[in-house]
């Protein structure tokens, strides 16, 4: 008996964790499940449409169901159709690899007002998720709070033109979205000093690319680390441009209030040098992500040690580490958890594995994936790799098509 | 022939490659693919040609998994005289100025201690239309070819 390992997400971590298991043991049953009947989470969804470099991760993970064996269980909630005890009644080893989809809140007056924007719900929506509530209208000058790099993120699509976007997977949609949207002016504004920002330097030398922008950076300050003097001198090499829309950085700037009456008007913060307001017509929010309440992190975490949250129950990613660290961080990650879950790992042959999500008239596999994947790349718009099949509905439709060549 | 493809690797895309092309040339060759982080500079062998895969990182920086060789080639300073190599970068057009930053450190690393590079440095760009594989084989072939002279042996 060899062994059965379920893992509740089909996200980058998740299939991390399933490639150095099955590297380690290539005899192992590991099923990936994913509450969509799409696999790869993040890097679908996440990752920014123009950073098709970095998706090219999934070229690992379709390898890691079609030679490695892992297979894919998609369209199935943890909590909806099974839930988590029935998975560890039925696996060996049980692994949330969830991520954290949720946007933490701002938690200051006015955060809740219309036209404040999580980065996590922004970015469904201009990617498709089929989950996604429809785009908001910014206004001209949305206001970025967070400078992390989801927030560059934003920022760059948000600044990009048309042009700028061509061999991106953006959707139509989100593509006439981002070209009528009006925006003249975007301000990010993060907590730390610049030096201590928490951008790479590298997503802000990407800015440099920007063609139709004037950027401004206002007290970046000075270093004596070598690294955070890295990110001052990319910072400072942004500076001007003579492009229609313009950029500000500002740093060292709490949030105190979001104020407006029946929407967002500006933002007070604190600074250094007292309260300052900030005008601006919407507000984003890249500061962190949470758990969508689906499964309860903090309980499941509670007495966590190395990604072990109890016999046979494990965490990896974001879901464990909070949301921090790259893709590959998460990689490394996933590859300490694969030698632990080994080490502890005593096959069961009575527990039932994968029978019970089989019994599920919902379920979709690897191949439908495939369906829809070659739908979307088959025959993509002028400029664009991919065409998103956008709902859940015409995703399982596809999905089951049977027997297409 | 004796080949070892050294891989140094970030997010496993690397990796993969360097599995590929020792799967390529195994029909043909003693293959071994190898992370740079399990590879001391004191093993290298001059009989054995080298398929170095290196990817970028950051801001032009080496991978993870050849950091901890990168050091132990400046501790260590190994005479690598009549070593051959060849090398293969992988990166991202779209974080233009760094863009194979990682293989150009890696092959400098090399050149610096007496290692003889054949061929040329080929960079596979993330963000472009071609697969990595299909720059990567006729490469490999083209420096196994090159090697069979300077080795001085069968190709």
């Amino acid at each position: 008996m060899t062994g059965q390992i379920a893992i509740i997400g089909a996200g980058p971590s998740g299939c991390f964790l399933a490639q150095a298991l099955l590297k380690a043991r290539p005899e192992l049953r590991v099923d990936l499940i994913d509450r969509l009947p799409v696999p790869y989470g993040l890097v679908r969804y996440g990752v920014a449409a123009d950073h098709q470099g970095t998706k090219a991760v999934t070229r690992q993970f379709a390898r890691l169901f079609e030679r490695q064996g892992a297979r894919f269980f998609g369209n199935v909630g943890v909590g909806s159709e099974v839930t988590l005890d029935d998975l560890r009644g039925a696996y060996d080893a049980v692994v949330l690899a969830a991520g954290l989809s949720a946007d933490r809140a701002l938690g200051i007056p006015g955060g809740d007002l219309p036209g404040v924007h999580g980065a996590g719900k922004l970015t469904r929506a201009l990617y498709e998720h089929p989950e996604a509530e429809a785009l908001p209208k910014l206004g001209t000058h949305p206001l970025i709070v967070g400078n992390g790099n989801v927030a560059i993120d934003l920022l760059r699509l948000l600044a990009k033109s048309p042009e700028e976007l061509d061999g991106s997977d953006l959707g139509a949609g989100p593509t006439e979205w981002l070209a009528g949207s009006g925006i003249e002016e975007i301000t990010i504004t993060g907590r730390s000093p610049a030096a201590a920002a928490k951008f790479d330097t590298v997503m802000i030398k990407e800015l440099a690319k920007l063609t139709g922008v004037t950027i401004r950076v206002i007290g970046a300050g000075e270093s004596d680390d070598p690294e955070a003097q890295k990110k001052l001198a990319a910072l400072t090499a942004l500076e001007g441009g003579d492009g229609p829309r313009r950029i500000t950085f500002r740093f060292g700037m709490t949030p105190l209030a979001v104020e407006g009456t029946s929407g967002v008007e500006a933002v007070r913060f604190a600074t250094d040098t007292g309260d300052e307001t900030l005008p601006c017509t919407s507000v984003l929010t890249a500061i962190g992500f949470d758990t969508p309440g689906d499964l309860p992190r903090d309980a499941l975490l509670k007495d966590e040690t190395e990604g072990k949250l109890a016999a046979g129950l494990y965490a990896t990613g974001w879901f464990r580490r909070g949301p921090r660290g790259t893709i590959p961080d998460n990689r490394a990650d996933a590859k300490a958890l694969a030698d632990r879950i080994l080490n502890d790992l005593a096959p069961d042959p009575d527990k039932p594995g994968a029978t019970i999500l089989q019994a599920l008239d919902t379920l979709t596999d690897y191949d439908g994936w495939c369906r829809i994947d070659r739908a979307e790349t088959a025959n993509p718009p002028p400029g664009r790799c991919r065409a998103k099949i956008t709902t859940r509905e015409d995703m399982l439709t596809l999905a089951r098509q049977e027997d297409m060549p | 022939m004796n080949i070892q493809v050294l891989y140094g690797t970030e997010t496993g895309n690397a990796e993969m490659l360097a599995e590929d092309i020792a799967a390529e040339l195994e029909a043909d060759h003693e293959v071994t693919a190898t992370n740079l982080s399990d590879f001391d500079p004191g093993e290298f062998d001059r009989g054995t040609l080298y398929l170095l895969v290196c990817s970028t990182y950051g801001d032009g920086e080496l991978p993870a998994s050849a950091q901890p060789f990168a050091e132990k080639m400046e501790a260590e300073a190994p005479d690598l005289t009549g070593v051959h190599f060849g090398i293969f970068g992988m990166g991202d057009s779209e974080y233009e100025e760094t863009f194979n930053g990682g293989p150009a450190t890696l092959a400098e690393l090399m050149i610096a201690r007496g290692a003889t590079q054949l061929g040329e440095r080929i960079a596979h760009d993330a963000s472009g239309a071609e697969m990595a594989e299909d720059l990567a084989f006729p490469w490999a072939e083209e420096i196994v070819g090159m090697a069979g002279d300077a080795l001085g042996q069968a190709a």
